[in-house]
Formats: C-alpha cells, sequence, structure tokens
C-alpha cells in the first residue's frame, strides 16, 4: 500500500474526505515555498501536490503558468524539487505527489525519476499529458516502487475508455469537473456530478475532483459524492498576493467542510 | 499505411494530450476519415483549390538559377497559392471539415502569420468565426499580416507568455480548444501537435508533391533526383516529400534554420541539434535543456522559429529517407538575394533556407540531376524586415 492508499483508507475509517493542495515548487522561492507547504499541511492539508514546474505547460492557465516560469526563472530543476521533497518529507509526514508534464519525465529517465522518487519518498505521480494509452511501462516502473501513477477522466471521456481506465486506477482518480485548464470557476454542473456518480458505482478507488474550486459552498455541495478535493490555482493566488494568513484560515475552514457528518 | 492505430510513424508521434483532449481527438479523427472519403467535401475542396486558391501551382526551370549553379533546378511554386504560401492547401481543407462537422468558430496560431492569414482568409470564404493567437514578438515582426487578419475579419490575441513566438501561441491556442471543443476546431498549422492532426496537415499538404509529380514526368519524363524543402514544423516539406516516398531513388533534403549558428544557444534546427521528447502533444525531436525545458529558440524567419518538428520528419530522419541539415541566417539572406535578382522572384525567408542550402552545396549534386525546391511562400512578408537587417531602412 502507498501513503496515498493509507492515507485515504485512514480518512475512510474517519469519515473525512481528502483535501488535496497543489503549489509550484520553488514559487515565490524555494525557501519560501518550503515554508508554505509546511504551514500548510500543519492546517490540515492531507495530501500535498508538488508541481515540477515546466516551460510549456498546456493544461494549465494563466495562474499556474505564472507561478510555473516564475519558478523557473529561479532556478528551479527537477534535482531540485527532490531535494524539496526531501526537506519536507523529513519535517511534515503526510502524503506527497509530484505533478509534472511528460516531457521532464522522460529526459531525467523514467527509470531514474521513479527511482529518485522512491527515495525521496514521493508515494504518487501525476502527468497530465500522460495519456492511458502510452501510460502502462511507466505504471508498472512506479508500481514496482510502490508509486501511484493517478489516472484522469472528464465529463468528455468515453465510456469505453471510462472503463479501460478505472481498471488501471490506482491511488485516486483525478476527475477534472469542467472542459478548460486550471483556474478557479464559480460552480460545478449537475452533468459533473451525474458522471461522478456514475465512477463511483464502477470503483472502489477514491474519486477526488480538481479544477476550479474555490469556496466553502462548492465543497458542500459536492462533498457526499467525492472522497476529496483538489485544490491549485486559488491558493496560488493568495500566495501571489501575499495572503497567506488569509490562505491558512481558508484551509482550516475548508478541512472543516470536508470532515462531513 | 502510416500513422498506425496509436498515430506513430515508427516510435515518434502518438497522442500526449491532456485527458479533456482526448475525447475531441477521437471525433476529430472519426470525422475526418468519414468526412474526408465523402464525394462531396472532395468536390468541394478540389474546386476551392483550383478556382479560389490558383492550384495547381507551376513547377517552374529556373534556368537562370540552375545555369549558375550548374544543374537543373525546378521550383514549385507554392509562392503563387493564394495568400502567397502553401498553408492554403491545409487551412481550406481543415475548415471545411470544421463546417461540415458542425463547429461554428475556428482558432489557429501563427508565427510568420502566413498560416494566421490562410485560416482567416478559409473563415472568411466559408462563413466562420476565426481567432488567431500570435506570440506578442511574432505580433511585433509581422505587423502587416496582423492588419490582413484583422480586414478578414480574424481577432488576433496576442501571446504575453514563455518566449512569446510560435510554441506559446500553439499552448495558448490548445488551452483554447480544451475549453471550448464543443463549437470550436483548432486549425494546427503544420504536421506537429497529437495525432491525427500530422496524418490530417501532411494529407492536405501533399496536394503540392502529388502535382509536383506529375509535372516532373511530363517535363523531364522521369522522377526527380532530390527534393529539398525547408523545416520548420515541417507542413510543406512533407507536403512534397510524402507522395514520393515509396519512389527510393528520389532523396529528401530538408533544411532547418541555424539562426546564428548551430554552436550558439540561437537556431532552431530541431532534426539537427535536438533530442527525443514530448512538445505539444507528440512525441519527437525536441530542443530542450538537460531537465527536458523546451528551449527558446532563433531564426530571420518567423516561420521556421521554433522548438519541435512533425513526428513523421523524425521517422524520416531515423529510418534514412530523408536527411536533415541546417544553414544560418546569413546563407538564408544570401538564397533571399539571388533568387530575386536571378529570377525575379522574391523567396520568404523560410525557402530562402532551402536556396542558400542549395548554394552552399552545389558540389554535391550531379550536373544531370534534376532538383526540385519547394518555394514555399512568397517575400513580400519578410522585405520590411530584410530592409531593417540589411540596415537599408
Amino acid at each position: 500500500m502507498t501513503d496515498i492508499e493509507k492515507k485515504f483508507k485512514e480518512l475512510k475509517e474517519k469519515k473525512e474526505k481528502a483535501l488535496i493542495l497543489y503549489f509550484t515548487a520553488g514559487f515565490p522561492s524555494f525557501k519560501e515555498s518550503i515554508e508554505i507547504i509546511k504551514k500548510s499541511a500543519e492546517k490540515g492539508t492531507d495530501i500535498i501536490e508538488i508541481g515540477i514546474p515546466f516551460s510549456d505547460p498546456i493544461a494549465d492557465g494563466p495562474i499556474i503558468q505564472y507561478t510555473s516560469a516564475k519558478a523557473l526563472e529561479n532556478g528551479i530543476n527537477t534535482d531540485r524539487c527532490f531535494q524539496l521533497i526531501q526537506i519536507l518529507k523529513n519535517e511534515v509526514k503526510i502524503p506527497y505527489l509530484f505533478m509534472t508534464y511528460f516531457n521532464p519525465v522522460y529526459k531525467y529517465g523514467i527509470e531514474k525519476f521513479a527511482d529518485k522518487c522512491f527515495k525521496s519518498g514521493v508515494s504518487g505521480l501525476i502527468i497530465p499529458d500522460l495519456p492511458y494509452e502510452e501510460s502502462f511501462e511507466i505504471r508498472k516502473i512506479l508500481k514496482e516502487r510502490n508509486i501511484n501513477l493517478i489516472y484522469f477522466l472528464t465529463p468528455f471521456t468515453s465510456e469505453n475508455r471510462m472503463k479501460k481506465i478505472i481498471k488501471k486506477a490506482n491511488g485516486f482518480i483525478y476527475f477534472i469537473s469542467v472542459a478548460g485548464v486550471t483556474g478557479p470557476r464559480e460552480s460545478l454542473s449537475q452533468e459533473a456530478i451525474d458522471i461522478i456518480k456514475k465512477i463511483k458505482n464502477e470503483t472502489e478507488i477514491p474519486v477526488v475532483i480538481g479544477f476550479g474550486i474555490s469556496n466553502k459552498e462548492q465543497i458542500k455541495q459536492i462533498k457526499e459524492y467525492v472522497d476529496g478535493i483538489i485544490i491549485g490555482s486559488f491558493f496560488l493566488q493568495k500566495i501571489i498576493d501575499c495572503k497567506i494568513k488569509e490562505m491558512e484560515e481558508l484551509i482550516i475552514e475548508f478541512k472543516e467542510e470536508l470532515k462531513c457528518k | 499505411m502510416l500513422p498506425d492505430r496509436k498515430g506513430k510513424f515508427g516510435i515518434f508521434g502518438g497522442r500526449f494530450a491532456p485527458e479533456t483532449l482526448i475525447g475531441p481527438l477521437e471525433e476529430l479523427e472519426r470525422e475526418y476519415k468519414k468526412i474526408s472519403k465523402k464525394r462531396e467535401f472532395r468536390e468541394k475542396l478540389n474546386y476551392l483549390l483550383k478556382e479560389y486558391a490558383g492550384r495547381p501551382t507551376p513547377l517552374y526551370f529556373a534556368e537562370s538559377f540552375s545555369k549558375q549553379i550548374g544543374f537543373k533546378v525546378y521550383l514549385k511554386r507554392e509562392d503563387l497559392a493564394f495568400t502567397g504560401a502553401h498553408k492554403i492547401n491545409n487551412t481550406l481543407g481543415q475548415v471545411l471539415l470544421a463546417k461540415m462537422m458542425g463547429k461554428t468558430r475556428i482558432i489557429a496560431e501563427t508565427g510568420a502569420g502566413q498560416h494566421g492569414v490562410a485560416t482567416a482568409t478559409a473563415c472568411a470564404l466559408l462563413n466562420m468565426e476565426c481567432v488567431v493567437y500570435m506570440g506578442e514578438i511574432d505580433l511585433e515582426r509581422q505587423k502587416l499580416n496582423v492588419y490582413r487578419m484583422n480586414l478578414l475579419g480574424a481577432k488576433v490575441v496576442p501571446v504575453k507568455s514563455g518566449s512569446k513566438t510560435l510554441k506559446d501561441a500553439i499552448n495558448e491556442a490548445m488551452r483554447d480548444w480544451i475549453a471550448n471543443f464543443k463549437t470550436t476546431h483548432y486549425v494546427i498549422g503544420s504536421v506537429v501537435g497529437p495525432h491525427p492532426y500530422p496524418m490530417i496537415v501532411r494529407n492536405f499538404q501533399s496536394v503540392i508533391g502529388k502535382e509536383t509529380k506529375k509535372q516532373i514526368l511530363k517535363k523531364e519524363k522521369k522522377l526527380p533526383d532530390y527534393l529539398i524543402a525547408c523545416v520548420g514544423g515541417g507542413s510543406n516539406s512533407i507536403g512534397l516529400f510524402y507522395p514520393f516516398f515509396k519512389y527510393k531513388e528520389v532523396k529528401f533534403i530538408g533544411v532547418e534554420a541555424g539562426g546564428i549558428g548551430l554552436n550558439t544557444d540561437k537556431h532552431a534546427a530541431t532534426l539537427s541539434k535536438g533530442e527525443k521528447g514530448i512538445l505539444h502533444g507528440s512525441f519527437s525531436y525536441v530542443l530542450q535543456d538537460r531537465y527536458g525545458q523546451i528551449k527558446v529558440t532563433h531564426s530571420v524567419s518567423a516561420g521556421l522559429d521554433y522548438p519541435g518538428v512533425g513526428p513523421e520528419h523524425s521517422f524520416y530522419k531515423e529510418i534514412g529517407r530523408a536527411e536533415y541539415f541546417a544553414v544560418d541566417d546569413k546563407t538564408a539572406l544570401e538564397g533571399f538575394h539571388i533568387l530575386s535578382e536571378l529570377e525575379g522572384i522574391i523567396p520568404a525567408l523560410e525557402p530562402s533556407h532551402a536556396i542558400g542550402w542549395l548554394l552552399k552545396n552545389k558540389r554535391r549534386f550531379k550536373k544531370e540531376d534534376i532538383v526540385i525546391v519547394c518555394l514555399s511562400g512568397r517575400g513580400d512578408k519578410d522585405v520590411v524586415e530584410v530592409a531593417k537587417i540589411e540596415g537599408k531602412l
């Protein structure tokens, strides 16, 4: 069992839903990103997703594009990201995921990347531009090192394809609730909720929802259908605006909401 | 027949796209296969290519240039296609396809502006809404093309992210498509992107090679010895090469942008200096650093200024079907001048690379060789830029 799988099991027993937060490694700086991630973990974040910045993030909206570009300007690179996670892992023991595009992983060497993930305590990998069809080799390499490869589903994934992906899914399923790139949005559609129900009917694997979450009302609306939520751009904007305190308060508030009764 | 079912040319190509785009890409592949076989589609496209775009374009024997260089050189005159470049072959095909798929909105990226203009033209003709993404730096160096697009009713959106050139315009167009695919078709301008794009664009551009084959057989009663074309993303070159693929005696040469020089960081010679990687949805050669971050490229020609290349070219390189070389900005400018002076044809800076390479490498050829160069576009768009570079403006 990976740290991620253990975490979901533990949360299920406590009847809680997972709060997963995304941060761009090296933004606003290497040191500050460690501090910010540490604090958010202490405020109740269940799982941390750390983005290894990529020069051409096609699935990301303006906020993550901005933080990625800044972090790269500041000299972040894949090796530094491994260092960052090692430091964090020693201080706050919660599950950590890496999110990056396929090219940085491929260029690093898939096995070498997986080894480093294992050594630095990464328990999952999210690669938005790696489709199901191309994922088998890397999934196997990661599995041998007890690391999850997270799969995506969207409201536009065909039924046939959904079945195939669910079969291979491990750790959790990342459900993208809307058409479009990352970034805050107003509400979640009934269509999205219906599809989540369908997925939940077919699998025991936790389903978490991402893309567009920015307030407690959304969480209230969705929490009974999913096993967790992922927030990225919304909190990165708080960091950009230097509103770290406000972010910390919201983390506490959101986590409270996710302890559903 | 390549690509295979996974959209691969050997190991290259594929569909490295976010899950949100997989559905739309599957839909596009399905619809393309269905619609492109329909008589109604083929007749309409052929009609437009002939009556509207002015095809077939001539295969012109460049007599003075041939005399100077010592062997026979023919120019495939894509500069005479409507809007001044080969780009129209693809945009008429894709916009017509989109219309028959029931889409109402077209988006495109553009570097030099030629693909943007060709897309805006097809949209004006076929009555589709059109949005073109263009890097801020390209926008500045190709102002006239921006105005042309506006005249044609297209909205040009400046892209301020990343290197502010073609690759970032593609990123932005893809993001738009991810959000709007229900109503929108993304017209990619080169043989790049996730499957089925490299196949679709190649097929629409193959008209170049098909015509060339007929024309050269008529003029010379035999196939050419060499086909030479510039390679940025690689659509004019694949369009010329592909119909000759099975004729092994016809050699393919692709010429990339060497910028300031291949020993510097300022070039766009992806096949010459790049490494395998993933960019814009396909596995191909890519200019990248040791951590897989995509490099910022440089070329005097905006149309070649791109850190990736079509996966089919990577495949041709891998199996030795084509050879790829690079020439620097200076050599391209020599090509630009010599064709203007000897033939009265001002070429675009992109095919000027092919002409320049030929000049520099004329000793490789025998005097009985027949060489065909794809003159992919006309140079009007570049005249101001060249005058500036040469201090004449």
